[in-house]
């Protein structure tokens, strides 16, 4: 910035500039109160209901007026979009009937979504922003590594969180009260997974193929695990890359392994090109995989390769002796025309029941109450993906796992749920 | 009309002056804020990530803006920073604090291993090899390198930064921390900016075969650029890691990288007050409440407004006079140019004019 | 056998690559401007496709082929008149600005782009659904061939010559040359540069179009990222071959295509890693790219 002469600073164009530089602080400040102001709107303005103004919203103890605010946080655009749309979808279609009946506690219900962006640095902004507007209690987020900034936030806060889908194991932990989930994790699924490649299906030699996600790493690896107890051996174990197409690479090296099965951790999405791609090049091996492939699209994508895949998961709905499951899902298809996005849709909807259910039990909004109701007197809870109860830690006690075979374009039941 | 209002910063009375009104501002924000919303949490955690990307910027800016070489990368080096931070904290258990310089260091030592073969590289060759260099650190941080990155998960756990036993971590904690680094980048920035080293690299992007013909020594300026821009993304790492304390490979993904880059660019080029603005419309604007309640639209809106903002000030929102005379001149070599600069144009001959006698 | 396996796998993603190379090779060829939003645009004519065939498999249940030609058709021409928005709207204004601005302004329609897709298609991935038997396939000594990688290669390969003849021998072409070389005295020549680079905005982006139908015709399915993960790997093969140079990026799609697949034959987690190793390795010793030419650069 020297380009300017030094003689050009005499003491009077230093002053002349200084009364203008009064007029720049003006200017900025005005800017500063506005976007203050702006703040103080934005309660009211996202949340889109009725007059009353926002500017109210942070104060009390996470009420606003008459209402009951709960937050959800979860990623709403970026690379999991899907996912979060998925938490919204559930939760708004719940919100919606709740309140027709009446809300709870007397009161309505509102919802208030923070996008995270898929992205863990965006988590604690949004995080933050749902602290400012009273939040009573939180659902999300989706991935454990956004999930865990947010929690620190919450958790100084002392709000009440409940994550809907992240199963890493080191959330719980920390020994946070105020966290809860209601996945389950993924160790549980491991051992079911690898009893079924080893024992029903017969696999010795067994290839595990995940995405480098969070949940899909954690799954391929408690699987391999389990394998090796079970008697099996893990001959090929890699990620492929969510963010393309074309696997046939990754396929050509793992017929090298010459493995009798392959269990592929990842999603739906990934599924259906995994199992077309690998029929067409000839492999033939049973392919089976967990529970974020237990989904249509698996079939639409793969067509009639799909036949004979294999899904570990939670059983569906219409398996389960719920009927608030296939209730949730009859419900779901006819507002939205389409199939809930994952399970984790599912879990998010439950997420929000169970904070419902706690405030409906304790008749307070306050955390504290919510948190204490909801580790040592909240048991068996009918939710849509079965019963929920926490352990101490905040872990989902109980895990069902059962499997499905793609049978003539569907998925038809291939082994009893295990309760 | 901004070009005017920029021009009236151009003494450096004036400059001081406004930069002790910017910074008496930075200060006042959050009593400011307390004092007009009920709870201004989410501002103080906006302001912290205004000043964080402020600090890449500023340190991006040290690379594109002074010597002029194109890194699309820039997320490498606040990785590499963050994650020494990380490992160093939970593995040692040093503390926060203490590993900044280290994580300073270590970013700058990647980025000298790195750098060193590729500084010949012209325009838009050196800016797919830093995007590939960026996107092996964050593969390689994925797949859990030496068992020491965590893998997918990251790194979890690390301590809050300490202070003479004083620990940061409330929003407002991290606002002033920040903007304490803040306040040393602008002022290395500055320093280096006035210094040989800064005139150096100026010459550099100005005309890389005259300043060579001139005796500069070209590779070992660019290597000095790289290496001390690294080191100031290195350290906004490490701050990031403290306050996140938990950090992943997502975080460091093209798309920061993406991020930092339209920042220096859309502030103007080699402008420190430009880095702010920039770093307002690409960071604080999109998370403002009425970009916010557009919900699934949001980035949409976003994408446009990148647009419009380039189309409107292609020379950026505050740009610097060295860099709008490097851009006066590829429009005379551009041939008549169809409207573009109305602006800021006219103006620059007689500024440079000025700018002749004073260096 | 394995090796040959790869060699087909990393020869048909190559060729695809090559194909969306070729936008970005054009358009810095006359313009020396890196369209970020190219991947996005290859995007939208992948979801295009894909609405175009639901509806063309719905009305006709007869001949998939015609409808394949009528989608393409379609496909080239509405992404070609996006390719010709974003020129007008987003770079134009900008054409004398620098090198940095017009770089910011595609990003800029990049995320556009990305987000409309979002919005208009869903962030679900996609089936992409079609009547076309596409299954059959050969196999020659062990080697797995799908009709539809043959058709990908082919399809590649007589665009990209079919463009580089027009590019080679024709006046058009000439004047895109000249305009490659120096915008003004191609000028002052009589060529009316700015149609020129309309026409470049048009083909480009067409291509990519077609690309992105392919994407989905091979693998069923479609994302609204995918305009970021091709578009990245894209520019990349571009820069390999030497970007503004035509053979080059079709023969740095192929060499990154092959790269990719080999080095997935060794480790899936690592393969991308490993394609800009190569990247980086090339460029250090060929700094213009492997057919690029060793020019001094203009600024």
């Amino acid at each position: 910035m020297g380009f300017v002469g030094m003689t050009e600073m005499s003491l009077r164009s230093h002053t002349r500039r200084f009364r203008r530089m009064g007029g720049l602080a003006l200017v900025l400040a005005a800017a500063l109160l506005l976007l203050a102001a702006c703040g103080g709107g934005g309660g009211g303005q996202t949340g889109g209901s009725g007059g009353s103004d926002g500017g109210q919203t942070g104060g009390g103890a996470g009420t606003s007026g008459d209402e009951i605010v709960i937050g959800v946080i979860g990623p709403l655009t970026g690379d999991y979009a899907a996912e979060g749309q998925g938490f919204k979808k559930a939760i708004d279609l719940l919100v919606e009937e709740l309140n027709a009946q009446g809300g709870v506690l007397g009161r309505q219900v509102r919802v208030e979504y923070a996008d995270t962006g898929s992205k863990p640095d965006q988590a604690t902004l949004a995080a933050q922003e749902l602290v400012s507007k009273g939040v009573v209690a939180v659902v999300g987020a989706y991935a454990s590594s956004e999930t865990e900034p947010a929690m620190e936030i919450f958790h100084e806060e002392g709000i009440l969180q409940i994550s809907p889908a992240s199963t890493a194991t080191h959330l719980t932990e920390k020994g946070y009260e105020n966290f809860f989930r209601v996945a389950f994790l993924d160790s549980a699924q491991g051992m079911f997974a690898a009893r079924m490649l080893v024992q029903n299906l017969g696999a010795q030699r067994v290839a595990i193929i995940h995405d480098n996600s969070t949940y899909a790493y954690g799954l391929a690896e408690w699987t391999r695990q389990f394998v090796e107890q079970e008697g099996g051996e893990v001959v090929f174990f890699d990620a492929l890359n969510p963010q393309e197409t074309d696997y046939t690479a990754l396929l050509t090296a793992m017929q090298q392994a010459n493995p009798d099965a392959l269990y592929f951790t990842g999603y739906f999405s990934q599924a259906g090109l995994l199992i077309r791609q690998a029929r067409d090049l000839g492999i033939d091996i049973p392919i089976t995989g967990g529970n974020a492939t237990n989904n249509d699209e698996v079939i639409n994508t793969a067509g009639e390769h799909a036949e004979g895949f294999i899904t570990t998961t939670e059983p569906l709905p219409p398996d389960l002796p719920y009927d608030k499951a296939r209730d949730f899902v009859a419900r779901y298809r006819e507002k939205y025309n389409e199939d809930p996005v994952s399970i984790w849709t599912a879990m998010a909807g439950d997420a929000f029941d169970v904070i419902i259910e706690a405030i409906r039990q304790t008749g307070s909004t306050d955390s504290a109450d919510l948190i204490a109701y909801l580790r040592d007197e909240l048991e068996g809870y009918p939710g849509i993906t079965g019963p929920i109860t926490f352990d101490n830690k905040g872990d989902r006690e109980g895990t069902i796992y059962a499997a499905y075979r793609i049978e003539n374009g569907e998925f038809v039941l291939y082994i009893e749920p295990q309760f | 009309m901004v070009g005017r209002f920029t021009e009236r910063f151009s003494t450096p009375g004036a400059r001081r002056a406004g930069t002790a009104l910017a910074l008496a501002l930075a200060l006042a924000f959050p009593p400011l804020t307390a004092a007009l919303v009920p709870d201004n949490r989410y501002y103080l955690e906006l302001g912290f990530h205004f000043w964080q990307y402020a600090i890449l910027g500023l340190s991006l800016n040290v690379i594109l803006g002074g010597a002029g070489l194109y890194n699309l990368g820039h997320a490498a080096f606040y990785a590499v920073g963050a994650y020494t931070t990380g490992i160093l904290n939970t593995k040692l258990g040093i503390p926060t604090l203490w590993l900044l310089p280290v994580a300073a260091l270590t970013a700058a030592l990647f980025a000298a291993v790195i750098s060193r073969p590729i500084l010949h590289l012209r325009g838009d060759y050196l800016l797919i090899v830093t995007v590939g260099f960026a996107e092996i650190v964050r593969i390689a941080l994925r797949n859990n390198v030496f068992g020491l990155t965590g893998g997918p998960n990251g790194i979890l756990g690390i301590d809050r930064p300490e202070l003479f036993g004083m620990r940061f971590n409330t929003p407002l904690h991290f606002y002033y921390l920040s903007l304490f680094f803040v306040v040393l980048t602008v002022f290395i920035a500055v320093r280096l900016e006035r210094s040989r080293v800064g005139r150096a690299w100026n010459f550099i992007r100005e005309d890389e075969l005259a300043a060579e013909s001139m005796g500069i020594d070209t590779t070992r300026y660019k290597f000095l650029a790289f290496v001390t821009g690294a080191a100031l993304a290195g350290m906004a790492g490490n701050v990031y890691a403290g306050k996140m304390t938990v950090i992943a490979p997502e975080s460091f993904s093209f798309w920061e990288s993406v991020v930092i880059f339209a920042i220096v660019i859309l502030g103007g080029t080699g402008s420190i007050p430009g880095i702010f603005l920039g770093t307002f419309g690409m960071v604080v604007l999109p998370q403002l409440p009425f970009l916010r309640g557009l919900q699934d639209a949001r980035m949409l809106v976003f994408g446009a407004a990148m647009v419009l903002m380039m189309i409107f000030r292609p020379q950026g929102l505050w740009p610097s006079r060295r860099w709008s005379l490097a851009v006066g001149r590829g429009l005379e070599e551009g041939g008549p140019a169809e409207g573009g600069p109305a602006q800021g144009g006219p103006a620059a001959p007689t500024r440079a004019a000025a700018g002749g006698g004073g260096q | 056998m394995d090796i040959f396996q790869q060699v087909v796998n990393g020869l048909t993603v190559g060729s695809i690559y090559a194909l969306v190379a070729l936008g970005y090779t054009m358009v810095y060829g006359v313009l020396k401007m890196i369209n970020f939003a190219h991947g996005d645009l290859f995007a939208l004519g992948a979801y295009l496709a894909l609405t175009l065939f639901g509806v063309t498999t719905a009305a006709s249940s007869g001949s998939g082929w015609l409808a394949l030609l009528v989608v393409a058709l379609a496909v080239a021409l509405a992404v070609g008149a996006a390719g010709l928005a974003a020129e007008r709207i987003a770079y134009r204004p900008l054409r004398h600005a620098g090198r940095l601005p017009p770089l910011v302004s595609a990003l800029g329609v990049s995320v556009f782009l990305q987000n409309g897709i979002m919005l208009v298609w869903g962030a679900r991935p996609r089936a992409f659904q079609h009547n076309l038997s596409l299954e059959a396939g050969l196999t020659l000594f062990g080697v797995r061939i799908s009709a539809m990688q043959i058709i990908i290669l082919v399809f590649a390969l007589l665009l990209m010559v079919a463009l580089y003849l027009f590019v080679q021998r024709t006046k058009v072409g000439a004047a895109m040359r000249a305009i490659a070389v120096d915008h003004e005295t191609a000028r002052l020549m009589g060529i009316d540069v700015t149609r020129i680079i309309q026409l470049v905005f048009f083909i480009g982006p067409a291509l990519g179009g077609l690309a992105g139908m392919m994407v989905g015709l091979y693998y069923h399915q479609l994302n609204f990222t995918i305009g970021w993960s091709y578009g990245l790997k894209a520019f990349t093969a571009a820069i390999l071959g030497g970007i503004g140079n035509i053979p080059g990026a079709m023969v740095g799609g192929l060499v990154l295509g092959l790269a990719e697949a080999l080095a997935a034959g060794v480790s899936g987690q690592w393969k991308d890693a490993i394609a800009f190793v190569v990247l980086i390795l090339i460029l250090v010793v060929r700094p213009t790219g492997l057919l690029g030419e060793r020019v001094a650069e203009k600024i």
